[in-house]
């Protein structure tokens, strides 16, 4: 397989591209996928055939990686499925506002500011508890089809 | 007066014991508060002596459930207080229960009887080895007159009831649970059975001629029906007793292992129980005529209750087919050795009674479709299932001849026919009496079958029964065919079977094939033609008729060729099977062996699916499933075969003609498939097809998953294959598609790894260790360049996260891990350069990929592979950079994952990001590991002066990276849990030394993971840290007494020039490990390693020890526990002279005191 393919494709969405097509029967337990629209991450897949000797079919069992819903969706193992561009990016936490938004530091030395905390209470928490802790916090952004959520924290030592 | 007055009180007190059970039973049985009525039931039976309550409201109450709860109590109470009754308590309670049984034995609750005579069992077992034998004789006195009949047919019933449940509770796997040791079980065991089983079985086959003979007689007699029925339950209960005293052949019984039968039930799914009871028996069992008496007893009573259809499942009936079946599974010493004409003699009575069920079987099989009970027919097949068990298939044929002008053989194969006719009108897929009867007389076959094929003469088999098997197996052909083409528009049901599809149906198929084998001469031209035959129906309906049924036939018949003409090649190289090699002798040329003709019928069938057009129109994925899958089967016995050269020398050797026969037939077949037959054209076939499989068939995974990982990995696994494969242009070609075209890329990311693996095993066949490494260069080289071209991409980390370069990453990961795993020393030079011109990258990507764990574990596992491949063979300078790297693997990792939280709503998410890191870390520890062996196996060829790196302090260092990524929350994963702790155990036995050298922070974190590891639930993990323990304190003992400084100043307290309290590590292990044993839970396996672990403890803290010893004895109160305590104590380090010093034979003597010491102490020390 040749690398001007992938320079084409990507250049042809100039980054934009928000999903790709892949093969039904390539995608895994764990990697992504599209289903009704929205960026899942397969927590189960399982084959069978349409009729005795028909082709192969994948049946998926995703969450969505966003508000964690169960979809399920089959495809013909031979035919393309979506797959969502999954990005991630780390920032360093500065503030968290009083009205729920939180003020990211960007690796050019800008601020981010339009990212909401997440509502569920326990995770809320976990940002919040860590930062009042004076502790030194990365958050790790991840953003796919147009939406984007913070889906890790990694603590990296105390405040100086 | 006072007398009176105390009888008053005592039974006013009984009767409001008495109505409070009452109260409480009521309370249940209405379920109105029934944890308060259990509170009160319990308490009766923990009250001390209950006994007169207990009897009290047996002999008052006239609720028969408070009855049946007093029973109950005064069996609970009796046994927990047995030690403290005198023998005339112990007597009177059973007498009580005996003589309040046959009194009521017209009671029509028959439940409270059947509870308080098993009351009775249990307590005269809980006495059995304390009762004289006069006590025994009065006890059985009484039940004796019971079952004679003197007190009645209700008493009678009763009494053999009592027996039975005796002999249950006597039996290991029945009885109830008493707490006493296997030993006293093994006792009572042995006693009943040498002394009793036999008087019993007589009592109650006395019992059983006496009332059989009225109901004979007489038309009424419910009664004495339940007695007969009793007693036939009985004797059918001591006749799969499981003996083992009496049948003399066992000497050596060792009670703690339960011996596995030697009989054949492996394979089987129908039960049959060989009774061996040993010549003690024969004179009851056989002599007597015992067995023509049950037969004609049966007859009679099938005669006269001919009229009620119902009557064959009648307990009665039942109880006497099962009693007949035991009887012809009779075997063993029993018999006398008179060359097995007293057997023959019993199982040809027992026939003669079993063929009126069975025979003739097209009469039998109509009348159950009219409506008749199928159970007699199925017991009638698992007679024949037990005598053919017990006999050679020439015996078990010949049993018939002296009643019918033919042998059993011929009666048993209509049978089977029958049943097969049966099964193929039945289109539903509910199980049915024929399939029940199916699997007995598969069974059936597969008795007779493996026992003559076990001997080493096929001819056991006798004429009329391979006549038989052809017939049978043509039945069983077509009802296959049947049902194949029957199931394939049935789509629910299709689901289920395609999973299992090939290897569920194995046992049965496995079956079939003995069968085959059995008449090859006519089988395998039965199975060609067949298979020729819907091949021609397949090819002319091409475009006209829809195929898929004729494509479930061919599908049949493949798994049924695949097993009759080779053998399963699990973990081993499977030969031709011996029904073949010794049959069609007469053939001489090749191409007319029929083995050969539907070997070739086959190849030339796949050889088809090679043109497009045939592929769309015939060749279904699940067809080429079963192609595949055949292909792989015949492949491992028949291409290319190594035996075939070895044959050519052999039988240039030896020219006897013996030898020439045996082997003649295969050596035909060998020779036509082998390299300088047909053997390459083949190969090239079966390697083209393969390439179809995975380029014309996307998304099979299933499909793809066979031809990977069976039919090309059995290719490659014959290196005299590998020979013609490397030469094979189709070979090169599927090389060159799988390092250049997209297409193979779509394949299952871990069929692609099986694949690589594929190519590098295939460098066994290329002759030069030079070419063999280019080869691997050349398969190898287009992973190592992309990735490494990825990396220095500018670009990269924009990239990067697109699905499509995950997608090949992943891909390009798992091959490389593939051709890692397949390492051999020729080719190592080359796979450790694979692995050295990715290591960047590896790094790169780590970092890159920081959150794609997918990728991450990969990464991880490429280098686990890789390392456990490479590390015994590396120099000196190579070692050094891959431990390098391993470092700053482990490092980058750490940097990038300590303190990380996943944060996400879904709680499946976050439990598979947990997961997730479990493997990773276990990838992280088998690393480790796999860098320890460097320092056990070695293969390089350096000499001492090049500098060595110090494995020890590098894996010791690589744990100090991981351990702090591993949270205590992660330890509860089994197998990380497993993983981690034998590595650091094998650490510290291997290398106490290296733990002085440790710094502060790393030898506090290995200590504190000890202690957690020492007070863990596994077993395993306490052992692990049990000896990690003994190798640090041995050492530091060793070390010490040498006058060396040992593990330092860190670990012991006496020396410590501050002379603070603050203890050393082992002071404090020594306290914790006295407190686990003495007042903690552990299973009693680990006390032998906790008494090494303690012992060099003691030794290295003698005065510790004693301070505990001493604060442990002041503080029992109890004068009498102190004084226990203090002698164990002294006991513990000074009987069995032991020494202080550490050697083997002081080791164990510490282990007998130690022992010794908490059998002694610990009862009283937990309970404090």
């Amino acid at each position: 397989m040749s690398d001007e393919e992938h320079h084409f494709e990507a250049k042809a969405d100039a980054g934009a591209s928000k999903t790709y097509p892949q093969q039904a029967g390539t995608i895994r337990k764990n990697g992504y996928i599209v289903i009704k629209g929205r960026p899942c991450k397969v927590v189960e897949v399982s084959t069978s055939k349409t009729g005795k000797h028909g082709h192969a079919k994948c049946h998926f069992v995703a969450i969505d990686i966003f508000n964690g819903k169960k979809l399920e969706d089959i495809v013909p193992s031979s035919h393309n499925c979506d797959v969502p561009h999954v990005n991630r990016t780390d920032y360093q936490l500065i503030d968290i506002s009083e009205d729920g938004f939180v003020s990211l530091l960007t690796e050019s030395g800008g601020t981010k500011d339009d990212l909401r905390l997440p509502t569920d209470e326990n995770l809320l928490s976990q940002i919040k508890d860590g930062f009042a802790e004076g502790k030194d916090l990365v958050v790790s952004v991840m953003s796919a089809m147009g939406e984007e959520q913070i889906c890790a924290l990694k603590d990296i030592g105390p405040k100086n | 007066m006072e007398g009176q007055q105390y009888q008053g009180e005592l039974l006013a007190y009984l009767q409001s014991t008495m109505r409070a059970i009452e109260a409480a039973c009521t309370s249940i049985q209405m379920h109105t508060n029934p944890a308060a009525a259990e509170a009160t039931i319990l308490s009766l039976s923990r009250s001390p002596q209950p006994y007169k309550a207990c009897k009290f409201i047996m002999e008052n109450s006239q609720l028969a459930n408070a009855r049946f709860q007093a029973a109950g109590a005064l069996r609970d109470a009796a046994i927990r207080e047995w030690s403290f009754l005198s023998s005339d308590d112990r007597n009177n309670l059973i007498n009580f229960c005996l003589n309040f049984v046959f009194q009521h034995a017209g009671s029509p609750e028959g439940y409270v009887q059947a509870k308080v005579s098993s009351v009775a069992a249990q307590l005269l077992k809980r006495g059995w080895l304390e009762f004289s034998v006069s006590e025994k004789e009065r006890f059985f006195y009484q039940v004796n007159q019971a079952i004679l009949g003197s007190h009645g047919l209700q008493v009678q019933f009763v009494s053999i009831n009592f027996l039975e449940s005796l002999v249950s509770e006597f039996s290991p796997t029945t009885s109830s649970a008493m707490g006493l040791p296997r030993e006293f079980i093994e006792q009572c065991r042995k006693s009943i059975e040498l002394d009793y089983l036999k008087v019993f079985y007589c009592w109650t086959r006395d019992a059983a001629l006496g009332v059989a003979a009225r109901i004979i007689e007489s038309d009424s007699g419910t009664d004495e029906v339940k007695v007969c029925t009793a007693a036939l339950r009985f004797m059918l209960q001591i006749m799969t007793w499981e003996f083992r005293y009496s049948s003399n052949s066992v000497k050596n019984i060792n009670i703690f292992s339960d011996a596995i039968r030697p009989d054949n039930t492996l394979l089987n799914r129908t039960e049959c129980i060989v009774v061996q009871p040993g010549p003690a028996w024969r004179e009851v069992l056989l002599s007597s005529g015992h067995a023509i008496w049950l037969v004609k007893l049966y007859s009679a009573l099938r005669q006269k209750f001919s009229r009620d259809g119902f009557w064959i499942d009648c307990p009665i009936a039942v109880a006497a087919r099962k009693v007949i079946l035991q009887f012809c599974s009779l075997a063993g010493t029993v018999f006398p050795s008179d060359g097995g004409r007293l057997h023959e003699h019993h199982l040809l009575q027992l026939l003669s009674g079993v063929i009126k069920w069975i025979d003739p079987p097209d009469a039998v099989s109509k009348e159950i479709e009219s409506g008749k009970s199928s159970s007699e027919l199925l017991d009638g097949c698992r007679a024949l299932y037990a005598m053919a068990t017990v006999t050679t298939p020439s015996t078990f044929d010949k049993l018939l001849k002296s009643m019918r002008p033919y042998g059993t053989l011929m009666l048993f194969s209509n049978l089977m026919c029958e049943v097969l006719k049966v099964l193929m009108t039945k289109e539903s897929d509910e199980e049915t009496w024929s399939w029940e009867a199916r699997d007995i007389l598969l069974d059936t076959w597969t008795a007779i079958l493996t026992t003559s094929s076990g001997s080493s003469e096929n001819a056991t088999l006798p004429p009329e029964g391979v006549h038989a098997a052809a017939s049978v197996f043509l039945l069983i052909v077509e009802s296959e065919l049947k049902g194949a083409c029957a199931s394939v528009f049935n789509d629910d049901s299709a689901s289920d079977y395609l999973h299992a599809s090939i290897s569920a149906m194995d046992e049965r198929l496995a079956s079939y094939a003995l069968i085959a084998r059995a008449a090859t001469d006519v089988t395998v031209p039965l199975l060609t033609s067949l298979f020729n035959d819907r091949l021609s129906r397949l090819h002319q309906g091409r475009g006209i008729v829809d195929p898929t049924e004729t494509m479930e036939e061919l599908y049949s018949l493949l798994l049924l060729i695949g097993h009759v003409i080779a053998d399963e090649g699990e973990g081993e190289t499977p030969l031709v099977p011996n029904a073949i090699q010794r049959h069609f002798l007469d053939y001489v040329e090749a191409e007319k062996h029929p083995v050969v003709v539907l070997s070739s019928s086959v190849i030339r069938f796949a050889e088809q699916s090679l043109d497009p057009e045939a592929r769309s129109s015939i060749f279904s994925p699940r067809l080429m499933e079963a192609i595949i899958w055949f292909l792989a089967r015949w492949a491992l016995s028949y291409l290319m075969s190594p035996e075939e050269y070895k044959e050519a020398n052999h039988d240039s050797g030896l020219g006897s003609t013996n030898q020439i026969q045996s082997y003649g037939s295969k050596g035909i077949i060998l020779k036509f498939f082998s390299e300088y037959g047909n053997g390459k054209t083949v190969l090239d076939i079966i390697v083209r097809v393969c390439a179809t499989t995975l380029l014309s068939y996307p998304g099979e995974n299933f499909l793809q998953g066979l031809t990977c990982c069976q039919l090309l990995h059995a290719l490659v696994r014959q290196k005299n294959i590998c020979v013609h494969l490397v030469e094979l242009e189709s070979w090169r070609d599927l090389g060159h598609t799988f390092a250049n075209e997209k297409i193979l890329f779509m394949l299952n990311a871990s069929h692609q790894k099986s694949l690589a693996q594929t190519f590098i095993l295939s460098t066994a066949g290329v002759k030069n260790s030079d070419t063999a490494n280019q080869y691997v260069r050349n398969v190898t080289s287009h992973m190592t360049t992309y990735l490494a071209e990825l990396c220095d991409k500018r670009d990269l980390r924009s990239i990067a996260e697109q699905p499509d370069i995950i997608l090949l990453v992943t891909c390009l990961l798992e091959r490389l891990r593939g051709a890692a795993g397949a390492c051999e020393p020729r080719i190592q030079k080359s796979l450790y350069e694979m692995g050295l011109s990715v290591l960047k990258a590896i790094l790169v990507l780590l970092e890159i990929y920081k959150h794609e764990s997918a990728v991450v574990y990969l990464l991880l596992k490429f280098v686990v592979d890789w390392v456990d491949g490479q590390i015994t063979h590396l120099e000196a300078q190579e070692t050094s950079i891959v431990v390098d790297f391993c470092m700053r693997l482990l490092q980058l990792y750490s940097s990038l994952n300590i303190g990380k939280i996943s944060l996400s709503t879904s709680s499946a998410l976050l439990s598979d990001a947990e997961t997730d890191k479990c493997k990773d870390l276990r990838a992280l520890l088998q690393l480790l590991s796999g860098l320890c062996s460097k320092d056990l196996v070695d293969f390089s060829s350096d000499s001492s002066d090049t500098p060595t790196t110090n494995i020890s302090q590098v894996v010791f260092y690589g744990l100090h990276i991981v351990t702090p990524l591993i949270s205590l929350e992660l330890l509860k994963y089994p197998k990380l849990c497993h993983d981690y702790f034998s590595l650091l155990s094998h650490m510290l036995e291997v290398y106490p030394e290296m733990v002085g050298q440790l710094n502060g922070e790393a030898f506090t974190r290995v200590l504190q993971t000890l202690d957690f590891g020492l007070h863990h639930q596994d077993v395993d993990v306490v052992s692990m840290c049990l000896r990690a323990l003994k190798a640090l304190a041995s050492y530091h003992y060793k070390e010490t007494t040498c006058g060396r400084p040992g593990l330092g100043s860190q670990a012991s307290s006496g020396s410590h020039p501050t002379g603070e309290l603050k203890g050393g590590i082992l002071s404090q292990f020594l306290r914790s490990l006295l407190h686990l044993l003495l007042f903690e839970n552990y299973s009693s396996d680990l006390v032998g390693v906790a008494a090494d672990a303690l012992f060099p403890l003691i030794l290295c803290e003698q005065g510790l020890y004693q301070t505990l010893g001493n604060e442990l004895i002041q503080g029992q109160v109890n004068p009498n526990f102190r004084s226990r305590l203090s002698n164990a104590f002294y006991a513990l380090t000074s009987a069995n002279q032991l020494s202080s010093t550490l050697d083997r034979i002081n080791c164990q003597r510490f282990r007998k005191n130690l022992t010794a010491f908490l059998i002694e102490v610990r009862g009283f020390m937990r309970t404090m």
